[in-house]
């Protein structure tokens, strides 16, 4: 090692140190927790080597529904949230006056604790008195226990996620939008483009490679949620845990039930699970990158 | 179709980008607007197109006033100067999208494409994208995308300044020809005065908004209406000298450059080409202080009393710095301005 690369890696180490403290050292830990049988993590001991920790896990109907619930809420939240992002990035962007302010309003969710914003949707879901119902009530539906009965508990998952997804991407549809010449826009509208036929023939290629970031990025995000449900339904996984998540369900291994092994083997498995839907993404929309 | 501008005006805050224009082209023509950056050529262009307003003026496509006309109503062809080609598609895609937009079916869509693709070239590229073709090649699918719709005018935005000197040459001969080709009336941008006057049938100078002369190029650059429009037309530029008129001799620097001219005593601004000048044993000397082979030119420097002087002679000429020449400046060749800078006449 030359002196110049050197003084490089002396420039990363502390940064290097941190990340080998507190990522990639839990990781390793993690992946041999899961193997570990009845591990304590008090003195460190454990009373076998194997897959015991694996089996437990697939053998639980907890872990199987929390399994389910993420897939539906991956499956709803990120290309809803998506396609709802980009017409109203589109919409923003077509109004160059309010353009600020409507920018700064849909990223306030962003910059806002998650607790916070879950406070403010059990009001929303209150089914006496929230918004939601009242809303519902002018066009004739009766009031939704949202928050009360086992099978809204999803739903009004879903839906407080869409919405709260919907900033970062706006974010990144927006700065997308700027890099679309104008030109494109004129010589479309020379060439007679009905509107409709301009945002699915011009912006949304043009957009591509941000829509696939996008995608990836709030793909991942959803199979770690868990912010979400334990603001929404003030630290529980909803009624009858109807809304519990896998990461809501290690959460609830390792800190309520002691079960640290199994805990590991469920981060094991999503960890698993999240590195193949990003290569299986990656290479169907591999040919967007160009 | 002809076309015609009475008192086309836009303003921007205070600045007007274009002045009160005239201009008439007529069937089939091929006009440049040609001017320096910032004269309201492409201001023109863009109200002609429909994508820009006029603050004041009508704009008449035929008989028919098509000042408040949508752009996609007008029936013209738009290039733009980055060629705005959709980058996701295919050549075809391009050329076939404003037809699809029209409601035309694909295959009939397919066959205008090909046959417009085979008029400008581009046939053998349909199924690549713009990202794989070079910029002439680019400028042609733009060409072929404005056309497919068999517009009424073709509109072209500097067409020529994202390509390469050779490149321009020839592209600027395609122009013509596909424009003869499709006979189809032609108003182009351009701040190029060799560009403007190789291709266009008329030239239309403009100079901060205001049009300054619309002629055949040949009697533009023989007869320009003012200074300014003499100084823009020719390279190498044309040499500006102040000369003095007394009992009709043209006199500068204390050289006479003519005499028996019918001019009224005084001082005047005047322009001589440096090719107006030829060899004359009984012409002035000048003293050749500096010179430039350029192939089939020799431009020599002169001063003509304090001011340098350009003078055009044949390469095959033998001059080295120091050298005499004996030159006259051919008859009517020298243009004598008025203090408002318009020409007065030709000496």
């Amino acid at each position: 090692m030359d002196k110049k690369s050197a003084k490089g890696y002396l420039y990363l180490l502390p940064s290097m140190i941190i990340m080998i403290c507190f990522t990639i050292y839990p990781l390793i830990r993690a992946i041999v927790m899961s193997f570990l049988g009845d591990y304590s993590i008090i003195n460190g001991s454990y009373k076998s080597i194997g897959f015991d920790n694996y089996k437990a896990l697939f053998a639980d109907p907890d872990f199987a529904m929390s399994l389910k619930n993420t897939t539906i809420y991956v499956v709803c939240v990120v290309p809803v949230s998506i396609m709802l992002s980009l017409i109203i990035a589109v919409l923003i962007n077509s109004c160059k006056k309010t353009k600020a302010l409507f920018q700064t309003i849909y990223f306030l969710p962003y910059v806002t604790s998650v607790i916070a914003i879950g406070i403010v949707w059990r009001w929303m879901f209150n089914s006496n008195y929230g918004l939601i119902n009242f809303m519902l009530g002018l066009i004739g539906i009766e009031p939704i226990q949202w928050l009360n009965l086992p099978q809204y508990a999803m739903p009004a998952l879903i839906i407080f996620a869409i919405w709260k997804s919907m900033a970062f991407n706006i974010l990144i549809f927006l700065a997308g939008l700027q890099t679309i010449p104008e030109d494109l826009y004129r010589a479309a509208r020379i060439d007679s483009t009905p509107k409709f036929r301009v945002f699915t023939k011009i912006t949304v290629p043009q957009l591509a490679p941000m829509i696939v970031y996008s995608s990836v990025i709030g793909m991942i995000g959803a199979f770690k949620v868990y912010n979400e449900v334990f603001s929404l339904f003030q630290g529980k996984a909803g009624p009858a845990n109807k809304a519990m998540t896998i990461v809501y369900y290690i959460y609830d291994k390792f800190y309520n039930s002691y079960k640290y092994g199994v805990a590991a083997a469920g981060s094991v498995v999503l960890f698993i699970i999240i590195l193949i839907f990003t290569r299986v993404q990656l290479r169907v929309t591999g040919g967007n990158k160009k | 179709m002809d076309i015609r501008i009475e008192n086309l005006t836009k303003t921007y805050g205070s600045l007007n980008a274009v002045d009160h224009m005239n201009l008439t082209v007529k069937d089939g023509e091929l006009v440049g607007l040609l001017g320096p950056s910032g004269c309201g050529k492409s201001t023109t262009l863009f109200m002609l197109s429909g994508l820009t307003t006029p603050t004041q003026g009508k704009i008449y496509f035929g008989d028919k006033d098509v000042t408040s006309i949508a752009p996609e109503d007008r029936e013209i062809g738009l290039v733009f100067q980055n060629y705005a080609l959709y980058p996701h598609m295919t050549v075809e895609d391009n050329i076939t999208f404003p037809l699809i937009n029209r409601g035309i079916k694909k295959a009939p869509a397919r066959e205008m494409a090909l046959e417009i693709a085979k008029v400008v070239k581009i046939d053998q590229y349909m199924k690549r994208k713009p990202s794989e073709l070079s910029g002439g090649q680019q400028q042609r699918v733009a060409i072929a995308r404005a056309l497919v719709k068999k517009p009424q005018v073709l509109l072209l935005d500097e067409p020529l300044s994202n390509l390469d000197a050779k490149l321009r040459v020839a592209t600027r001969e395609e122009i013509r020809r596909i424009q003869q080709e499709v006979k189809i009336t032609t108003i182009f941008v351009t701040h190029d005065q060799e560009e403007a006057m190789s291709i266009s049938d008329r030239i239309a100078v403009m100079k901060e908004g205001v049009l300054q002369q619309y002629e055949v190029p040949q009697t533009m650059y023989l007869n320009p209406a003012n200074e300014f429009v003499a100084n823009f037309l020719g390279t190498p530029e044309i040499n500006n000298i102040e000369v003095d008129v007394n009992d009709g001799v043209i006199s500068s620097g204390g050289m006479v450059l003519r005499t028996g001219a019918k001019l009224a005593d005084g001082h005047y601004h005047a322009g001589i080409r440096p090719e107006s000048f030829y060899i004359d044993d009984n012409g002035n000397s000048f003293k050749v202080d500096n010179l430039r082979m350029t192939g089939r030119d020799l431009l020599l420097f002169s001063k003509l009393g304090e001011k340098v002087v350009r003078i055009l002679v044949h390469s095959y000429m033998q001059v080295a710095e120091g050298d005499s020449v004996k030159t006259s400046v051919r008859e009517g060749h020298i243009l004598v301005f008025d203090d408002q800078e318009k020409l007065i006449g030709r000496f």
